[in-house]
């Protein structure tokens, strides 16, 4: 009994010299394995010249201070409750008050973890894939500069359904994943737990192609990269301005469905996704969904009333690679104007041995060839030196 | 229990003539008005006046209206007649089997087996290379899945099938089912959990079963097949009559038990492992339309009650369809979610209302 309420009270006294600690220690200084921090910090001083502004994106912003940024996720999944705020502190500098330990990473980051193949191609751009140390999987990964160093054994397979222990043991400065708000397949969540700073990209809730690879601008502000990043999207959002540009002028749109029927049920995109937005650039007409930006499932019969004469029909399922297959698939398909005339396109183009889609991996980053291709599908006339990238036409 | 209604049955054998005849004109006119209403209502409007013309092979105003009554919803309506009947008839046979009411055409782990053949398409394709080898063979096409689900069926349904024979009692088969069933729910758990989003949300869609997705060229595969397995039950109805007695029972009565009970299972697993393989795990139908048929008929001889219960399957199924297909909308809803939704509470009601008569 003695012992007990011994050993209760020095719990108790511990407790009070934690609790007393928290509330007096001074700000702590963000200090990495790096040597290139800050020594002598000067308030004053503006540590972070390179900035970022966002055009096109909705679903983040940044904020820029002297010495720190804070990155809000506006809207991380669909209907999401709950926004994401993260404040990026150049190393060797005091972090802000008023902010939770987790939301708290330094500048600039030297190992990234990314847990979605859509993050790859942004390191590419801001070459900084050497410090990629962990892919959820090797075999679907596209960005050529990635294959390399996976094949030169340096970057880690963390799984599907991410191994916390592997990512534990890599111990990198940032995991970056993303969240579809259902807690039994997102990661981020146990990812934080574990004391790991975790990033969540929500490019997929942009709902214009250009939002989408403006996300590039959100990696960059990890690496201070802002600048390289302002400048490569600026060139994307030139082009894509550029060639979206010569279909203003068009008259003759034609119309174009997409997807695929599995077991009776046909997803049709909204008319403000961003596919409606790329067809609608590419000087076509989607068929969709009015006032959703989600897809809508939909019945084969119904697709077929609406679509059964439509000019093209694109993004099939990706195991199709010609015309004999759309019709094994399904004798049905034969009924549709486009299928009969043979302009049926796929953007399988790029998929590499194990499935993995270029489209939406590069794809997502290039939004301007992707808008070439599809521009050179419907109006052959505008591009006639253009040949096909992430599309095919299937035969 | 079972006993006195099978022997008030014989005694009122003359009224009974008399009911048989009304409630077949019942049934049968109710399961064609139906299968004609799940022909002429659908996500597309189109006029009653031109299903029927398109019916009778006339020209329609619109060309695609032809294509849809003839190419999707003819063969999804018979889909959904051979289905009910099959799944209820199953049901029915699996639940006189085993002498339980929770029985049903899946409790020998025949929808398990068929997932199991499904999953290894849809999910293991990067894995295992099972899918693009299928892929691969090219005449298979749509028919790949179909393939996958039979042979995981017929894989589950052989190994209770030659268990059958040196098993003495029908309650170790259930058991032993149910195992199966678990090991190869576990084996799918797995696939899932090293599949891509994309395909899980496949594998998810053919869970929710559909009857849609039965064109011409596989109805040639399934009807033949359902109505070889129906024909099969009709033949077994006396032996299933006499079991209800109980196995030892019927021993005495002269009959080879093991026998009546290899080929019982070899029927009921031919039309759920059929149904399965074309449609997706139908939930539900199976276990409540024998249930439905015996309290409304108030009836065990399967002589009547299979044709009772084939068509009682049918008419259901065709309404669960119907309503999935929320006529008007542009949208579907799952399958199983409504054979359960719409379902539950008309067996709720038939039950109740029928234990309060007696009470």
């Amino acid at each position: 009994m003695k012992f007990l309420s011994f050993f209760f009270q020095v719990a108790c006294i511990g407790l009070l010299i934690i609790a007393c600690n928290n509330t007096s220690i001074p700000p702590e200084i963000s200090t990495t394995s790096n040597n290139n921090c800050v020594q002598n910090y000067n308030p004053n001083t503006d540590y972070l010249p390179a900035k970022a502004t966002i055009k096109y994106a909705t679903g983040f912003s940044v904020e820029y201070q002297n010495n720190y940024k804070v990155v809000t996720v506006k809207n991380p999944w669909k209907d999401a409750k709950t926004s994401f705020k993260y404040v990026l502190v150049e190393c060797g500098t005091p972090a802000p008050e008023g902010f939770k330990e987790s939301e708290i990473i330094t500048l600039p980051v030297n190992t990234v973890a990314s847990l979605s193949t859509t993050h790859l191609p942004h390191l590419a751009k801001l070459e900084v894939v050497d410090k990629l140390v962990g892919v959820s999987n090797h075999k679907t990964v596209n960005t050529s500069e990635v294959i390399e160093k996976i094949k030169a054994g340096k970057v880690a397979e963390l799984g599907n359904n991410v191994n916390v222990e592997r990512l534990l043991e890599l111990n990198p400065d940032l995991v970056t994943t993303y969240g579809t708000g259902n807690p039994q397949t997102d990661s981020h969540s146990k990812l934080l737990e574990t004391g790991l700073k975790v990033a969540i990209n929500a490019e997929y809730m942009e709902n214009t192609p250009l939002g989408r690879a403006e996300w590039l601008k959100f990696t960059s502000t990890f690496f201070n990269k802002e600048d390289i990043a302002e400048q490569e999207f600026s060139e994307i959002s030139r082009k894509y301005q550029e060639i979206a540009a010569k279909t203003k002028a068009i008259k003759k749109r034609p119309k174009v469905f997409t997807g695929f029927n599995f077991k009776g049920t046909w997803y049709v995109p909204g008319c403000k996704s961003y596919a409606a937005q790329y067809l609608a650039d590419a000087g076509a007409e989607l068929l969709c969904s009015e006032n959703s930006s989600g897809s809508t499932p939909s019945s084969f019969e119904d697709v077929f009333e609406r679509a059964a004469t439509a000019d093209y029909w694109l993004n099939v399922s990706q195991s199709w690679q010609s015309l004999k297959d759309v019709i094994t698939a399904d004798s049905r398909y034969g009924d549709f104007q486009a299928v009969k005339k043979g302009n049926v396109y796929n953007n399988n183009a790029r998929l590499n041995e194990s499935g993995g889609n270029d489209y939406w991996e590069g794809g997502i980053s290039n939004p301007d060839v992707i808008l070439t291709d599809l521009i050179k599908i419907f109006h052959p006339e505008l591009l006639p030196n253009h040949q096909l990238f992430f599309y095919q036409k299937l035969n | 229990m079972s006993n006195t209604k099978y022997k008030y049955f014989f005694k009122k054998n003359l009224n009974e003539n008399r009911f048989k005849f009304i409630t077949s004109v019942i049934l049968i006119s109710s399961l064609i008005i139906i299968f004609l209403l799940d022909l002429a209502f659908g996500s597309v409007q189109i006029p009653i006046q031109q299903v029927i013309t398109i019916l009778f092979g006339g020209e329609s105003e619109k060309a695609t209206w032809t294509t849809i009554i003839l190419k999707f919803r003819l063969p999804k309506a018979l889909t959904a007649t051979l289905a009910g009947a099959a799944l209820g008839v199953s049901g029915l046979e699996m639940q006189t089997l085993f002498k339980n009411p929770l029985a049903g055409p899946f409790v020998l782990g025949i929808s398990s087996g068929a997932s199991l053949g499904v999953a290894l398409i849809v999910l293991a394709t990067n894995t295992t290379g099972v899918g693009l080898w299928l892929i691969k063979l090219g005449i298979i096409g749509d028919l790949s899945l179909v393939i996958a689900a039979c042979l995981g069926a017929a894989l589950v349904l052989g190994m209770v099938l030659l268990i059958s024979h040196r098993v003495p009692d029908s309650m170790t088969l259930l058991i032993l089912g149910l195992l199966f069933g678990y090991a190869t729910s576990a084996i799918v758990s797995i696939l899932l959990h090293f599949s891509e989003n994309n395909q899980i949300q496949s594998y998810l869609q053919w869970t929710f079963g559909s009857f849609g997705g039965v064109t011409w060229r596989q109805m040639v595969i399934l009807a033949p097949v359902i109505l070889l397995g129906l024909i099969m039950a009709l033949l077994l109805s006396k032996p299933l009559n006499v079991m209800l007695l109980g196995e030892s029972q019927a021993q005495t009565l002269g009959l080879a038990v093991q026998q009546t009970r290899f080929w019982i299972i070899a029927s009921a697993s031919i039309l759920a492992g059929a149904i399965t393989a074309f449609c997706g795990p139908i939930g539900f139908l199976g276990v409540v339309v024998p249930h439905l048929c015996r309290n409304l008929f108030k009836t065990v001889n399967h002589k009547i009650l299979i044709p009772i219960v084939a068509v009682m399957g049918a008419i259901l199924a065709l309404i669960a369809d119907l309503v999935s297909q929320l006529p008007g909308s542009e949208t579907v809803l799952p399958l199983n979610s409504v054979t359960a939704l719409i379902g539950t509470p008309v067996v709720i009601w038939v039950i109740l209302h029928r234990r309060s008569r007696f009470s």
